[in-house]
């Protein structure tokens, strides 16, 4: 059930995300709704989970776009795969560790984003792309990315409450 | 298998998978189920769209200057008609000076025809400058049809669905838009940077280039119609050692607030989209 809904509410940010969001670029960069909540919900522990959203997620966003078509689910898939390795790690729980997750992972988003243009031949001013579009959006990314993993903290909790020991 | 492990596993999986599709979409096997993908995806697009464009509309003009509004619009439109007219005049003024030795000539265009077209979205990547509109190829639109407003050259359409497509801007990186400065009649190749920033590139350095000079589509290489204004000279570099000057344009249309497009419907471009 969860993966059914998590890839209806995919579509649904992919939507917001082309109609709304791209109407106000911070630069020429924008959030990206999809990565913020496929790494949210991989911080929570619902990796799987994440994942597949990620790679259906992926193929809305190349639906709506002119970039080729699954890179972002690629790019959206490492992404995730990335925040699931902090599981474990000694600072997993560390508040301000989705902020460091976020950031790399929209860099990582980002630099195969761009690698895959680049070899489409869509032409790749490297430091204009840095500056106008990586850095502000991973900026957007980092400042979202706070209230992103509390939201998916409460929906992990609501949805999929801890069992509970009787006796 | 460790849980680590197994992950990995499924990421390459989903990976895989994922290269599989690009390779089918490569070889234009998606596209049917991309159209039929699409079609609930931009009837949201367009449903959201209206809502988003009411709302901003609502908060940033005053609610009880309906009529003011109203006259604004009409004055507008009026001014872009007028200025269009006069980007015509001068231009067959300079064309007249051009073929004044062929007497009895008489330049013809064909009348353009319109499909007009409401802005439903705009690309996902921040790479790349495109829109979506709510017309596809059950209005008649076709792939590489050039698409304009009433001030200007905006793009042309780059994919065709049965009721939407998408429009690559003349701001995109990728687009090339072959132009004519209309008073120093030099040619040049309109190329976007990645920022929106438009440059006519590859100027003759004889041509006397100066600020405020309007350029249009050339029509070379077939991919535009000629004559449609496409901006004005903002600022020139010439450097001596160079073989060619530059220039850095100003749009006519608005391309980053886009609401309404008209795509010409009777124009066959010879190039394919992307081409020069």
């Amino acid at each position: 059930m969860a993966y059914v809904a998590g890839t209806v509410v995919m579509a649904l940010l992919a939507v917001v995300q082309s109609s709304l969001l791209n109407r106000f670029p911070f630069l020429n960069g924008t959030a990206n709704l999809i990565l913020l909540a496929t790494v949210s919900w991989a911080l929570t522990g619902r990796v799987t989970e994440a994942m597949l959203w990620a790679f259906f997620g992926g193929i809305f966003l190349d639906l709506l776009s002119g970039a080729p078509f699954a890179v972002s689910s690629m790019a959206l898939v490492a992404a995730v795969y990335l925040a699931s390795l902090t599981e474990g790690r000694f600072w997993e729980a560390h508040p301000m560790a989705p902020l460091g997750v976020m950031a790399v992972a929209s860099l990582v988003f980002f630099a195969l984003t761009m690698a895959a243009l680049w070899i489409s031949g869509h032409p790749m001013d490297l430091a204009l792309a840095m500056t106008q579009v990586v850095l502000p959006s991973a900026f957007l990314n980092v400042l979202l990315a706070l209230p992103s993993s509390q939201l998916a903290g409460r929906v992990r909790e609501a949805a999929f409450p801890p069992p509970v020991r009787m006796g | 298998m460790s849980r680590s492990s197994s992950r990995a596993l499924l990421a390459l999986t989903f990976i895989l998978i994922a290269g599989g599709l690009l390779v089918l979409n490569l070889g234009g096997y998606l596209q049917a189920a991309e159209g039929m993908a699409l079609r609930p995806l931009g009837a949201l697009q367009g449903w959201l769209s209206q809502r988003v464009t009411a709302i901003q509309t609502l908060l940033t003009s005053p609610t009880d200057l309906a009529t003011l509004r109203a006259e604004n619009l009409r004055l507008e439109a009026e001014v872009a008609r007028l200025e269009r007219e006069l980007i015509a005049v001068r231009e067959q003024a300079a064309e007249a000076e051009v073929l004044a030795g062929l007497l009895g000539y008489a330049r013809t265009r064909p009348e353009s025809r319109y499909v007009a077209a409401r802005v439903i979205g705009q690309d996902i990547s921040p790479f790349i400058r495109s829109v979506w509109i709510d017309r596809g190829s059950d209005g008649g639109l076709q792939q590489g049809m050039p698409v304009v407003t009433e001030r200007g050259l905006v793009g042309r359409v780059a994919e065709v669905y049965s009721t939407i497509a998408r429009i690559q801007l003349i701001t995109d990186p990728q687009s090339s838009v072959n132009v004519r400065l209309q008073s120093s009649r030099a040619d040049g190749a309109l190329q976007a940077q990645l920022n929106g920033e438009l440059w006519v590139e590859a100027i003759d350095q004889s041509a006397s280039v100066t600020p405020g000079e309007l350029v249009l589509t050339s029509g070379l290489g077939g991919a535009f119609p000629s004559d449609i204004p496409v901006g004005q000279i903002l600022t020139v570099r010439k450097r001596d050692y160079e073989l060619f000057q530059q220039a850095v344009v100003q749009p006519s249309a608005d391309v980053e607030n886009l609401l309404v497009v008209l795509v010409i419907t009777n124009f066959q471009p010879l190039a394919p989209p992307g081409a020069p």
